[in-house]
């Protein structure tokens, strides 16, 4: 059966595009090979793993379980469009308390995992909410790590409510 | 008097967070090359069968194929250190991995359409999926290159004893004997395998960007199996995602990706996807020891047996020798007077197992742990009293020759006992549903390199630039446990420049040094003295020239703030400006240099004695669980963890390994195992194979012990593979002692446990 | 996995879509979470997925409170569930099994609609519903409405009531609001403490009126049948006793009425006698 194609339109990391796409398209396919955003990873290509979340309007989801047309009209964030332009501070306050927590070691579920905390940390900061450890292990329940055992990363996003 | 040290010992980030955490570190599968061409294996559908025929032709005629082949179209040797297996098969498959034909294709999907298009013919047969049935003289041979030292189908056999064993028997006042299984676990890296090859025929050369943990060792064996010579192949590794001991062997995908590179005349990549991961990738060693150890009537431990069956696979792989590393621990955790240790790699029709982080040692140090409970429940002796005294001490000459000049074993154990005192005493309510329990565990381990290749050395050169930047270039490797950080903490120590003018590079083999790779906790401790002698040499060029301008000896000087500076008088010059008079002004001279470390241990002998490592790494574990009687469910509450780790370089990179390792042999306790069925796997995906998630994780509560071993840089010892090892030991402890059942194998599934009760009750 | 997909926003596109593909291959996607999943494992051919993810209609988008009833749209996703104040407060049970659904990633997108239609005996939503005696709304494709108690919607492994020009469009729960006290919980037994498929789980409603009588009992039990089962026997057993004056020997009797609907199966995850074992001690935990 020969698929018709799909008109999209969306914003990238502030960028606005349009594409002409295959409907059975994943969000994750679209970002790595379409758009050459390497930064999103595969990792199960089956919604276990969360080394492929990335932010659509804020919320994290996985992209290799999201068609692409459904990204029309729509604000997605990859790990590249958490990182700014300034020399001196390159780094969202997220990617920064990853470092220096040391939440980072093999690297491979850290572009995800960082999008996940991010979009808890503003969830938390819209509601006026300081999480405990235990939510925060919740909020990244679905991003596996295996180098780390997860306590710095916890650290990590602990430290970015500290006296809140 | 060691002096006052300004970066060692102090929190580093990692050198690389910040290319990772902003999605800028290319990894496997995110290398691109022009005109790049992606490869897909096709793999046999039957574990056993003899391979009728294969029908390439439908497949070439799919447009976007460019090449195919099968083992009739390659010249090329078989891989592993057994040289018993052939990268494509032919005439017949021995297990679910093996690898008929590979395809390389304009895109990833016309590659996997073309597998669908390969037709093969097979006469399926029955397998030996059992290592004790692949041992009965009926059995046939199930690997036709096997060299029959002692079995046909033994892979590797090993035999090792030392002291009288009588004697020791005589003196015991009991003996128990168990039988322990431990599964196979598999390292489910978050980055599934990738490699991408391009060979050029303009000047016959491979480049290979790569994933091992092991470029030179790998270059060496690409090149034995290509039957091309190593100097043509050039390895630049990629960012890793996660090794664990995963990328210490080359597997058949390798030579495969190089065979259609070489074919096409184009770069060809192949990535795995999850489930090819979990299915073609190895995994930790199944295996089944038989253990019998005793003690005297005081508590003194008097001997171990250990027959240990290992389930080895249809191949052989470096983890089938892990035997040199489980015999230390039957022969030299705890003061051990006689050992008599025997293991047999046994070749089935299983998915071959390979090196995983703790190397045979987590299996070992299961059994040693869970005989010594045993022991202490015949004497009626209290769980932490009966290791205090049977401890390591340093000095120790052990049994096998293995020499302890520093030894933090009985410091490690009395801080985990004092540590699990404290929260078992806020937990110490036991309810009628959830029973709370202690378990303890030791580990030994190398910590400084193992002599197993003819070097286990490290070559590192170095390069200061006209404005005072380091560049570093380490054979050894960077797979996210932080080496390269330690690597420059190190040069700043020594230097006094600031960590952000150091540069690693550890990527090309074509540029670094020879190393032998990243295994047995090795490379802090191997690439940091080789670093720390080349930058001895680096000062030998460095500070003539100061003393000179600084007018004053070079025993006044001292490097520090991006500066050399005379003690006595408090000047200083800035190090670049030294860097330029040596180059500009005189002797005309650069300042590279280059070291090779050897470390001072020795080969084992015959018998498998000698002192095989620069130091020792010691580690106790005290672990609480609170079982769900009503589920099965164990909770880990709280794990204790005190290493001896000579020296802490980085306390944030060495936190980090000891949480990640403890985490990972959680999984290996509770959660974790490859299911194989017939020589079928059951569940190659994250949702049946279970990782813990951070939901998971306890409270890890981590005491570092510092002996600061002479031999290790600032007295630093190995560090990666110790937080995993005695996990699984202390976590099967801690649940024995809160139900009172006996547990004899992993993981300790939820069904396990109401199984143990309902037998009990 | 090779699709077309088309995107209805309106009533009346949808309808047309189902209508247009009538005796054709088609697939409803919501979130599309085991929609994917599934197709990767297994492509079909000529398929056309149509996709709810643009679909605009209160009826199946939103949550209402209605006197007596909780609606809520097939589209409305495990997210929206946890956040609500009313679900939290009445209805734990439902709040528990969305909660406990996948990971944060999943539940941003997986829908409840998807949760029901996926019939799946390990339904975490879906087994709460049954706890709670939803009904369910379905819309045909020339717009009339029927409505079945939720247990007749599952009529086997993977299999619903739902015709072929017909789509779930909300689930209806009543919700007491006398005042009652509610014991509503959400117990799922797995290997890990996240990211689980049930390997046995219970839903429970309890309601209990101020003198501690209890009024109305729903209890469901899902990954140990076919289907997901209301335990009625269990459920009557409870009505008009004492709550607090259930004691263990209540509980076990309680807890053996409710095994009478396991026929469990043993798999990868777990044996038939571990479900059973583990569903009997569950089952009265709840009153511990």
């Amino acid at each position: 059966m020969p698929t018709d194609t799909h008109k999209i339109t969306f914003t990238i990391n502030g960028r606005k595009m349009e594409r002409t796409i295959s409907p059975s398209l994943l969000l994750i396919d679209l970002i790595r090979e379409e758009l050459s955003l390497k930064g999103t990873k595969p990792g199960c290509l089956e919604g276990e793993c969360g080394a492929c979340t990335v932010l659509i309007n804020g919320d994290a989801i996985s992209s290799c379980l999201y068609l692409a047309v459904n990204v029309n009209g729509k604000e997605i964030t990859t790990i590249e469009g958490l990182s700014t332009d300034d020399r001196n501070a390159p780094f969202d306050p997220v990617q920064e308390a990853m470092i220096q927590h040391g939440g980072v070691q093999c690297g491979y579920c850290t572009p995800g995992m960082v999008m996940s905390i991010k979009a808890f940390q503003e969830h938390c900061e819209a509601n006026r909410f300081v999480p405990g450890r235990e939510e925060i292990k919740k909020a990244i329940e679905g991003n596996l790590c295996r180098c780390t055992g997860y306590t710095k990363i916890i650290d990590a996003v602990e430290s970015l409510f500290e006296g809140e | 008097m060691q002096k006052e040290l300004k970066v060692i010992g102090k929190p580093m980030p990692k050198l690389d967070a910040g290319i990772k955490v902003s999605g800028k570190a290319v990894y496997g599968q995110d290398v691109v090359l022009p005109d790049m061409l992606y490869g897909a294996i096709l793999r046999t559908e039957y574990p056993v069968a003899e391979l009728v025929s294969i029908d390439t032709s439908k497949a070439e005629q799919l447009a976007g194929v460019v090449s195919i082949i099968t083992a009739d179209d390659v010249d090329v040797n078989n891989i592993s250190y057994r040289r018993d297996h052939p990268a494509l098969k032919k005439g017949r498959v021995n297990c679910i991995r093996d690898e008929i034909a590979a395809v390389a294709a304009e895109t990833p999907a016309i590659a996997r359409e073309a597998l669908k298009l390969i037709e093969v013919k097979y006469n399926v047969q029955e397998g030996v999926f059992d290592p004790f049935e692949a041992l009965k003289d009926d059995a046939p041979q199930i690997n036709e290159f096997s060299s029959h030292e002692k079995n046909k189908n033994i892979s590797h056999p090993f035999h090792y004893e030392h002291g009288d064993l009588q004697q020791q028997k005589d003196k015991s006042a009991h003996i128990v004997t168990s039988r322990y299984f431990l599964p196979r676990m598999t390292h489910a890296c978050l980055a599934p395998c990738a490699i991408t090859a391009d060979y050029s025929n303009i000047d016959n050369r491979l480049t290979l960007y790569s994933v091992t943990q092991v470029p030179f060792l790998y270059q060496r064996d690409m090149a034995h199996v290509l039957k091309m010579e190593p100097s043509r192949i050039r390895v630049i590794q990629t960012v890793i995602g996660g090794g664990f001991g995963s990328k210490l062997d080359m597997y058949p995908y390798e030579p495969i990706c190089a065979l259609l590179a070489m074919k096409s005349g184009r770069p060809v990549q192949i990535t795995f996807d999850r489930e090819e991961e979990f299915i073609a990738s190895p995994t930790r060693q199944k295996m089944v020891i038989d253990l019998t150890s005793g003690v005297d009537e005081k508590g003194k431990f008097t001997f171990r047996v250990a027959k240990i069956i290992m389930d080895n696979g249809a191949y052989t792989s470096w983890g089938a020798t892990t035997p040199f590393v489980m015999m230390q621990t039957f022969s030299s955790m705890y003061q051990m007077p006689a050992c008599v240790f025997d293991a047999d790699a046994v070749y089935t029709n299983n998915v071959y197992a390979g090196s995983f982080r703790g190397y045979g040692n987590p299996q070992a140090t299961f059994a040693v742990e869970r005989n010594i409970d045993l022991l202490a429940e015949k004497l009626g002796m209290d769980k932490a009293e009966i290791r205090l005294l049977n401890a390591n001490f340093r000095g120790e000459f052990t049994g096998q020759e293995l020499e302890f000049n520093t030894c933090g074993h009985k410091d490690a154990l009395e801080m985990v006992i004092d540590g699990v005192g404290k929260t078992r005493k806020e937990n110490d309510k036991d309810q009628k549903r959830y029973k709370k329990g202690i378990g303890f565990a030791s580990m030994l381990h190398v910590g400084g390199g193992a002599k197993i290749y003819p070097s286990d050395g490290c070559g590192t050169i170095l390069k200061m630039d006209d404005y005072g930047y380091l560049t570093i270039i380490t054979g050894s490797s960077e797979i996210g446990q932080g080496s390269e950080t330690v690597l420059g903490m190190m040069a700043a120590e020594e230097l006094g420049i600031g960590i952000e003018k150091i540069r690693v590079i550890n990527t090309d083999t074509d540029i670094k040094p020879w190393d032998v790779g990243v295994h047995a906790s090795r490379t802090s401790f191997v690439a940091g003295n080789s670093l720390l002698g080349a930058i001895k040499e680096l000062k030998t060029k460095l500070s003539p020239k100061a003393a000179e301008m600084l007018k004053t000896d070079e025993d006044d000087l001292e490097y520090d703030g991006g500066t050399v500076k005379s003690i006595k008088t408090g000047e200083s010059i800035k190090i670049d400006k030294v860097a330029r008079q040596i180059h500009f002004k005189g002797p005309n001279d650069l300042l590279t240099v280059s070291h090779y470390y050897e470390p001072g241990s020795k080969f084992a002998d015959k018998n498998f004695k000698g002192n095989i490592s620069g130091a020792y790494a010691f580690a106790a574990q005290a672990i609480e669980v609170e079982v769900d009687t009503y589920t099965g469910n164990v909770r880990v509450l709280n794990i204790h963890m005190a290493q001896d780790v000579g020296k802490v370089l980085n306390p944030l990179g060495l936190g980090g390994q000891i949480e990640g390792g403890v985490v990972m042999g959680m999984g290996y306790a509770l959660t974790e195992e490859l299911k194989v069925d017939n020589g079928y796997i059951l569940n190659p995906s994250f949702h049946e194979y279970k990782l813990p998630t951070a939901c998971d994780i306890p409270e890890i509560h981590f005491y570092p012990i510092e002996t600061i071993d002479e031999a290790g840089p600032y007295g630093a010892k190995g560090v990666g593979e110790a937080p995993l090892i005695p996990t699984a030991a202390a976590i099967a402890n801690a649940v024995s002692n809160a139900i009172g059942v006996e547990i004899d194998s992993l993981p300790i599934t939820p069904e396990k446990v109401l199984q143990a009760l309902s037998n009990k009750s | 996995m090779n699709f077309n997909v088309a995107s209805p926003e309106t009533n009346e596109e949808l309808f047309e879509v189902i209508a247009a593909n009538q005796g054709r291959n088609f697939r409803f996607g919501a979130g599309c979470t085991d929609l994917l999943i599934e197709l990767k494992k297994q492509p079909e051919k000529d398929l056309t997925v149509i996709n709810l993810g643009y679909l605009n209609d209160p009826q199946f988008n939103s949550i209402e409170n209605n006197d007596g009833s909780v609606r809520i749209g097939a589209l409305v996703t495990a997210n929206r569930i946890t956040s609500d104040l009313t679900i939290q407060e009445r209805l734990p049970v439902l709040y528990e099994a969305a909660n406990q659904l996948a990971s944060g990633q999943i539940r941003q997108v997986a829908t409840i609609g998807g949760n029901l239609c996926t019939a799946s005996p390990a339904g975490d939503m879906a087994c709460a519903l049954v706890a709670l005696k939803a009904e369910c709304e379905i819309l045909s494709a020339n717009g009339k409405v029927r409505v079945v108690p939720i247990e007749d919607f599952f009529t086997g492994v993977r299999k619903t009531d739902l015709k072929e020009n017909e789509i779930l469009r909300s689930v209806q729960i009543p919700v007491n609001n006398s005042g009652e006290k509610v014991h509503s919980g959400f117990i799922k037994v797995g290997v890990r403490r996240s990211m689980e498929c049930s390997v046995v789980s219970l839903a429970y409603h309890i309601q209990i009126t101020a003198d501690d009588i209890i009024t109305l009992a729903g209890i469901a039990i899902g990954s140990v049948a076919p289907t997901i089962k209301f335990a009625s026997s269990a459920c009557e057993y409870l009505t008009g006793k004492r709550f607090s004056e259930i004691g263990s020997s209540e509980s076990e009797e309680f807890a053996t009425k409710i095994l009478e609907y396991a026929s469990p199966i043993s798999d990868i995850r777990a044996s038939a006698w571990y479900r059973e074992e583990v569903l009997f001690n569950i089952s009265k935990s709840i009153f511990e």
